[in-house]
């Protein structure tokens, strides 16, 4: 039953990294200068989905938990710098986006606009930061814990932060393409393909360095399917290039959304049946079996909360559905 | 600076903060159900008001609930890895079901509620409101069973040193989950109740306009309180019952504290098995507080034709009163908490094992940084929750209809 729980989980951090990176997206585009009715769009736009974006994240880290016990112990604490900068960035964002707007005065809420931005950038290095950790392996002993956090100082893990940064800010501009009244299309559109250019170049960067170094290439246990996800990957950048270029918002956002969505299934893949590499002793490297929780526990999970994944995915459907379409001047407004 | 003495300040001061947020939502949820439903009921426009003005306030106590929550949900994995590994797989179990099944819901709930003014039919606005009250009280109810279960471990097996699941019944069937979550969340009730008292007593007391409306506040306040303020010495008193039967060492000694000492020594090797002497103290001032709220009861009869509001003097104590139910709470906690060490899962993990490997330098800037990172972020969430309880109920923005002004300057009406 293993297999299906870290899917599971592999889906639940991936819809995070999607979602969560239109939050992320949309706040580093605060970041540029603006007229106060511009950053007021930017931020209705998003409004109604922010609540129910941040929390996969919390959903994805309740699922380690309960279901890959060992496996959260180790792979947080064993990154503990990178994991610690994206929950501060979190933190910033959430509460950042719902304050802002409960200040009066422009300076103020230009203050919480930078907040909120300074966070998204964190949250997104610190996460492309952690799956790069991952896929060049920690040294994990064989007493369970992992020693240091200097392992991290690698150009590869910078590397993929900025990519994993890039392509949030990619992500969030396309999503505005599709969301801001159609007056605003062809300007945010020439942004996003903008970036979207920029986080291909970022992502060429990232799997460079990966290929050239050697504790990638050490750690990696299946090249093949790797290789192949992040060709994927760059198809789907080009392929929302291309949708930005004529038009297409909509196919522009499923490409960014699967381009985000990529890095997950690729260190997934990449390192199955492992899912936390020792670089100093193979027997301690935790594959996935090993790091799931018991039978009994399981199945428990399964009884509680399969049953009600439907309901979950619905709920989320609906309040997609309810706000769906460009905002206009009726538009909620609330942060 | 051991690390072990870094984990656990930054798991007390964490999750005290992190509390302070939710005891005042869980509250405040039950409250607003209660208004929207009225309003939904009776199509009273005085009941929207209330509820658009204290549901601002629920929103913007919110914010930091969820800030809190997230570094409360990671530290384990941070901090605690032992305890993942020697108890996760029993005591995971009930913190994933409790995010799947109540934070995922609660929050995708509560974003179409905020939102969903004026656009979603009423009955299904209100539904909505009822769906984030019953998210958040399951997942009142799962994070106490976690709780519990470090209070008192059962229902498990252990097998080459870790803990296995072998009845998940047992873990509800806790004997110290019940009466420990009545108490919580009639604490809940007490912090609610008090804070739209005291905010209440406030517009009063400097006579701002809508005296009907803040009366209203007044009255359903002092009401919920002397209701919950019964109910929190109630369960309080009957938690001692299976604390004493199962926690022999928490808050006395005596023979059967001193049978289990034994038992541990024989097990675990010599050591101090006995709290720290803060969880008593914690106990006696939170029972003391709990006796002198139960003064609220007096000022009830001063609700007859308005006596509390023109004698002036117990909207003073009301106001006043306030920082007590919150004192009480992080007292309350750190007698339940304390009182549980030097164990992590009483009389089956240390608290030494379960925590991470981690070097102290990183462990110390982690509580620093985070400390400030919360505090900061607290002090501006109660400097804008005072400043929008002070504005009155005017004009709140949640639930503006559309076509209203934003309040932000700007150049075109294009986004209202
Ligand atoms: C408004 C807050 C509040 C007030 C007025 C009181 N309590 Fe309390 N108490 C709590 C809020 C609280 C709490 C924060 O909610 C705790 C922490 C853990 C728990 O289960 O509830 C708690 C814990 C707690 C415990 C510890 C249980 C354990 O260690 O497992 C006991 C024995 C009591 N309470 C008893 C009382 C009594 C006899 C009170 C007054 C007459 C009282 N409490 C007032
Ligand atoms: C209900 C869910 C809770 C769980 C699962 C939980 C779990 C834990 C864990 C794992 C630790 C660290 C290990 C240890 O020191 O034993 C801890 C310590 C602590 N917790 Fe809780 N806790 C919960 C709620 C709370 C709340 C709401 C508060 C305060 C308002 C609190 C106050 C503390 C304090 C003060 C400590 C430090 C005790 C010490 O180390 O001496 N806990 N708790
Ligand atoms: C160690 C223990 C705890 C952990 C890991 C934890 C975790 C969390 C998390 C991750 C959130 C944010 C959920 C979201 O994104 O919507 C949250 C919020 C919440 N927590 Fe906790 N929590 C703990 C203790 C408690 C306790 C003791 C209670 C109450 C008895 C509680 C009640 C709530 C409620 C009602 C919310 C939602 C409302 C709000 O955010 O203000 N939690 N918690």
């Amino acid at each position: 039953m293993a297999p299906v729980w870290y899917a599971l989980l592999g889906l639940f951090f991936a819809g995070y990294l999607v979602l969560g990176g239109l939050d992320y997206g949309v706040g580093l585009l605060l970041a540029r200068r603006g007229t106060p009715a511009a950053h007021r769009a930017t931020l209705t736009a998003l409004g109604p989905f922010f609540l129910g974006n941040e929390v996969w994240l919390v959903a994805a880290v309740g699922l380690l938990f309960g279901a890959f016990p060992t496996l959260e112990g180790e792979l947080l604490s064993g990154h503990y710098p990178a994991v610690a900068g994206a929950l501060a960035g979190v933190i910033l964002v959430t509460v950042g986006v719902q304050l802002r707007s409960r200040v009066t005065g422009a300076s103020a809420r230009q203050g919480w606009e930078r907040v909120v931005a300074a966070g998204s950038a964190l949250a997104a290095f610190g996460w492309g930061a952690l799956l790069a950790g991952q896929l060049q392996g920690v040294p994990l002993g064989v007493d369970g814990h992992v020693a240091g956090v200097t392992h991290l100082a690698t150009p590869f893990v910078a590397a993929t932060g900025l990519a994993l940064t890039a392509l949030v800010a990619a992500h969030g501009a396309t999503f505005l393409t599709l969301r801001l009244p159609a007056a605003d299309t062809p300007a945010t559109a020439r942004l996003a393909r903008r970036l979207v250019t920029g986080a291909l170049a970022t992502v060429g960067a990232a799997t460079a360095l990966g290929l050239l170094a050697d504790r990638v290439r050490a750690t990696v246990r299946q090249p093949l399917p790797a290789v192949l996800l992040v060709v994927a990957l760059v198809g789907a950048l080009l392929v929302a290039r291309a949708a930005l270029g004529r038009g297409r918002p909509g196919v522009a956002l499923a490409a960014t959304g699967a381009a985000l969505a990529l890095p997950v299934a690729v260190t997934g893949a990449a390192l199955w049946p492992a899912a936390l590499v020792s670089t100093v002793d193979p027997a301690a490297t935790l594959s996935v079996a090993d790091a799931a929780a018991s039978g009994p526990t399981l199945r428990l999970l399964g009884w509680l909360a399969l049953p009600l994944l439907p309901a979950l995915l619905g709920f989320q459907a609906m309040c997609w559905w309810v706000f769906r379409g460009r905002t206009d001047g009726r538009a909620p407004v609330y942060w | 600076m051991d690390t072990l003495l870094l984990a656990r300040l930054q798991f007390a001061t964490t999750t005290s903060l992190h509390f302070l947020f939710v005891v005042v939502t869980l509250g405040l949820v039950t409250l607003l159900v209660g208004m929207q439903t009225t309003w939904f009921v009776t199509g009273n426009p005085r009941w929207e008001r209330l509820t658009r003005f204290w549901g601002q306030l629920y929103v913007i106590n919110y914010v930091l609930g969820i800030a809190s929550g997230i570094l409360m949900e990671f530290q384990f994995g941070l901090n605690w890895s032992g305890l993942s590994r020697y108890v996760g797989n029993v005591f995971g179990a009930p913190l994933a079901i409790e995010t799947l099944v109540a934070f995922f819901l609660e929050s995708t709930f509560l974003g179409m509620w905020i939102f969903g003014w004026h656009r979603l039919r009423r009955g299904v606005h209100l539904a909505l409101l009822w769906g984030v009250a019953l998210t958040a009280y399951a997942s009142a109810f799962w994070i106490m069973v976690a709780n519990a279960w470090l209070q008192h471990p059962v229902g498990y097996r252990v097998r080459d040193g870790v803990a296995h699941l072998t009845d998940f019944g047992a873990l509800l069937r806790n004997p110290t989950l019940g009466m420990a979550l009545g108490h919580v969340l009639a604490a809940g009730l007490l912090t609610g109740g008090m804070l739209m008292a005291a905010v209440s007593a406030g517009h009063l007391l400097r006579r701002t306009t809508d005296f009907a409306l803040h009366r209203t506040g007044l009255r359903i306040g002092l009401v919920t309180a002397a209701l919950a303020v019964s109910l929190v010495q109630g369960f309080g008193f009957a938690q001692f019952g299976p604390v004493g039967e199962f926690q022999p060492t928490k808050f006395d000694g005596g023979p059967t504290a001193d049978a289990r000492i034994a038992e541990w020594t024989t097990r675990f090797g010599p050591g101090d098995y006995t709290p720290p002497a803060l969880s008593g103290v914690g106990l006696g001032f939170m029972i003391l507080i709990g006796f002198l709220l139960g003064g609220v009861w007096l000022l009830l009869p001063l609700l007859w034709r308005d006596w509390a509001i023109r004698l002036r003097f117990p909207l003073w104590l009301t106001l006043l009163a306030l920082p007590l139910p919150f004192g009480a709470v992080i007292l309350g906690w750190l007698a339940r908490e304390v009182g549980r060490q030097p164990w992590a899962a009483y009389g089956l993990l240390p608290t030494e094992r379960a925590v991470s490997g981690v070097d102290p330098g990183l462990m110390l800037a982690s509580l620093i940084g985070f400390s400030l990172l919360l505090g900061g972020l607290t002090v501006a969430n109660w400097t804008l929750f005072a400043r929008h309880a002070a504005r009155g109920a005017a004009d709140p923005a949640l639930g503006r209809p559309p076509d209203a002004l934003d309040t932000e300057p700007r150049p075109t009406p294009a986004f209202a």
